[in-house]
């Protein structure tokens, strides 16, 4: 007995013996994301796939919460040095991050690697704050326009509907909350803020200008499209006042088919099917009178406190997230824009496109969908601007004025952080 | 060993711990209330007391300091009456007065998370059981946490029925030590209800209600987790009490000194209104010798 105890445990040295040092040659990267469900699992896809190819690289992928759980994490883990070597960074938050040199300037990698000439204009341009390079895209989106096609019909609207502007949304919201709102339905979901966005660039404005810096919260045609959302609230009551105060309500409402119509990412497409089925239709947002989106979602970037073997290690992976296989399984597997121009073409892609109505949408609104701010006090406006959605959706606070003194304030606020 | 060392020896674990997690974030916090830093950055700029300049000169901070205040002003007297009238009929040792301080304590023991996320369900405006309820009455809808003017009193309403159980036991145990001779005296010579009450009951209690009203007012100001949870401080900053701002300035917003700056102004607000309880309060509690 003894004698066994004695080569079982000669043998379980042995074994450590030979693989400790196996397992110390691979290089570790930790890597913090958003994504569960669906995405978690693609994305863990995605890994699995790149270690198989690169067996001296493992990649620990922990998923933190959503993107302010990940700063939230972030900021506790950066003073202490126990930050991740790369993390999911929201496209228009990165840049207090990059500036504060959290953030590798991943340029040089970029420059040397040919992804770069296969990544669309408007994917390849969401990374550069300046002339450097920050972040490489991974999930990206524009809203869209679900509507549930069964809430419709028994609405009397019948075939697609035609809801390219903001008069034909109205009108459509009515009818459906008039006709069924006994039956706890309403017309349209309260915008979120990303939709909010897409919806005052529809209306030929922007809340910060993408290329100047601009503030435009007061310019007349961002208060007109405010006006008009407010309106959907607190006037017309088509949209319900518990998606204003959590914007995930509106989208739990429309996923159990109790709201006829929502604005929300792309990346809620694969969730969306899966709720409504059949029932699920996918338009473009309106134009009113302009079609433009704003394009979100996030990219990884990579801690600059990472050795420098980590570092490379870290960037072949995102290099390889960003590459047409993979690109083109995510999209499939969750709805987000394909990235890469040679995704579409690969089967996994060409069998959603095909199998999936709706999921092309977002990629047609591509030709006009544009990149946002992402200045310092980017972060700092989008935080207060739900206290002012709050006020002005409910109202509880007039539109033209809470806007013009929120312009001021972001002003203040943008030359305090200049300052600094 | 020296045998005079070890007493001390013995309790410096506990300084210790007390010391790191205690005052050195306290010494951390008034220092980093007088600089400039996001977190990131490598160097903290010292720029005096501009950042409680920016406090005071913020619509922010005195909407947050007006509805903190509301929010004690009307938790803290409604706690401790219903703990003391509750408190009054559960002091009896029988087995549904146990059952019931136990039923009472729950909520006391219960993650705040996730009771603020089943009232959050209990109070949406759609599909919530209140509005649920109302309307098998014939009411129509009401909007608990989108109006105001409602939303402060849902939640004063979620952070009452959450610490009343501990106020409760701590009542019972001091109704219960008042001597029964007095009460049987007070009979004696003809008391009423009312008058034994305020007459030998309260003034007996007043330490355990002084106690009390300390804890309850600091934890009314320092109520976080429900506010996250439920409004994020919303409907248009109706309930962005004083932690939340705090929260929402350092960790949302990285302004790491201004954040510092007002748990520093929370900390002498809180030390300032124990000063005055001490004063208003504190010489009319009598002590048993």
């Amino acid at each position: 007995m003894l004698r066994k105890l004695q080569l079982a445990t000669a043998a379980s040295l042995l074994a450590l013996a030979v693989s400790a040092p196996a397992a110390q040659a691979a290089t570790v990267v930790t890597f913090w994301h958003s994504f569960n469900n669906a995405g978690g699992e693609a994305l863990d896809k995605i890994i699995a796939d790149f270690e198989a190819a690169n067996p001296d690289i493992d990649i620990q992928g922990e998923y933190v919460g959503n993107y302010n759980d990940i700063v939230a994490k972030l900021q506790a883990a950066i003073p202490a040095n126990r930050g991740p070597d790369a993390v999911i960074m929201e496209v228009t938050r990165y840049g207090l991050f990059a500036e504060g040199g959290v953030l590798a300037d991943l340029t040089p990698y970029f420059e040397a690697d040919p992804l770069k000439d296969d990544l669309y204009d408007y994917a390849r341009q969401i990374g550069v704050i300046g002339d450097k390079n920050y972040i490489v895209p991974f999930n990206s989106s524009t809203p869209v326009l679900y509507y549930n096609k069964d809430i419709f019909a028994r609405a009397g609207i019948t075939g697609e509907p035609v809801l390219k502007t903001f008069d034909d949304i109205l009108a459509a919201s009515k009818t459906i909350t008039e006709t069924l709102g006994a039956e706890g339905i309403t017309g349209i979901a309260a915008p979120g803020q990303f939709s909010r966005w897409g919806l005052v660039m529809a209306n030929g404005s922007d809340l910060v200008d993408a290329m100047s810096g601009e503030i435009l919260l007061d310019a007349p045609r961002t208060i007109e499209a405010y006006q008009w959302m407010a309106s959907l609230v607190h006037e017309h009551k088509v949209a319900s006042a518990d998606g204003v105060t959590e914007e995930d309500n509106g989208r739990d409402a429309f996923l159990a088919g109790k709201v006829g119509i929502m604005m929300n990412s792309t990346g809620n497409y694969v969730g969306s099917r899966k709720a409504l089925g059949d029932k699920l239709g996918v338009l473009p947002m309106p134009c009113n009178p302009e079609c433009s989106v704003p394009i979100g979602g996030a990219g990884i970037g990579l801690l600059a406190s990472s050795p420098k073997d980590v570092l490379d290690a870290a960037y072949k992976f995102v290099s390889f997230a960003a590459s047409p296989e993979a690109n083109a399984t995510w999209f499939a597997a969750t709805g987000y824009l394909p990235i890469n121009k040679k995704s579409a073409a690969l089967p996994v892609a060409a069998e959603a496109l095909a199998s999936q109505p709706g999921i092309d949408v977002a990629i047609n609104s591509l030709p006009y969908a544009h990149g946002r701010a992402r200045t310092e006090v980017v972060t700092w406006m989008r935080t207060t601007e739900y206290d002012m959605w709050q006020a002005m959706a409910l109202g509880t606070a007039e539109v033209e004025a809470t806007m013009k003194k929120f312009a001021e304030d972001t002003r203040a606020e943008e030359a305090r952080l200049g300052s600094q | 060993m020296s045998p005079k060392l070890t007493p001390y020896l013995l309790v410096l674990p506990l300084i210790a711990f007390i010391a790191v997690f205690t005052y050195v974030p306290i010494f951390t916090s008034i220092d980093l209330s007088v600089r400039s830093w996001n977190f990131m950055s490598p160097t903290k700029p010292f720029v005096g007391f501009d950042n409680y300049a920016r406090l005071f000169a913020s619509s922010a901070f005195w909407n947050s300091l007006t509805v903190t205040a509301v929010f004690a002003g009307i938790s803290v007297p409604l706690r401790l009456g219903l703990a003391l009238a509750i408190a009054s009929y559960l002091k009896r040792e029988a087995l549904s007065s146990r059952l019931l301080r136990g039923a009472l304590f729950l909520p006391t023991i219960t993650s705040t998370v996730a009771i603020a996320v089943v009232f959050s369900w209990v109070f949406s405006t759609d599909y919530g059981l209140a509005n649920a309820v109302l309307g098998w009455l014939g009411f129509g809808k009401v909007p608990w946490l989108q109006n105001p003017q409602l939303a402060l009193f849902v939640l004063i309403f979620i952070n009452t029925w959450k610490q009343l159980g501990y106020d409760v036991i701590i009542y019972i145990a001091a109704l219960q030590a008042v001597p029964q001779e007095l009460y049987d005296a007070a009979a004696m010579d003809g008391g009423k209800r009312m008058q034994v009450f305020r007459r030998v009951t309260f003034p007996l209690i007043m330490p355990t209600t002084y106690f009390l009203l300390v804890v309850s007012v600091i934890e009314a100001f320092q109520v976080f987790t429900v506010i996250d949870v439920m409004t994020r401080g919303g409907p248009a900053g109706a309930t962005d009490m004083l932690v939340h701002l705090l929260y929402r300035t350092g960790f949302v917003l990285f302004d790491i000194g201004t954040g510092s700056a007002l748990a520093v102004l929370l900390f002498v607000l809180l030390i300032a209104l124990a000063l005055i309880k001490s004063r208003v309060i504190g010489g009319k509690v009598h002590y048993e010798s």
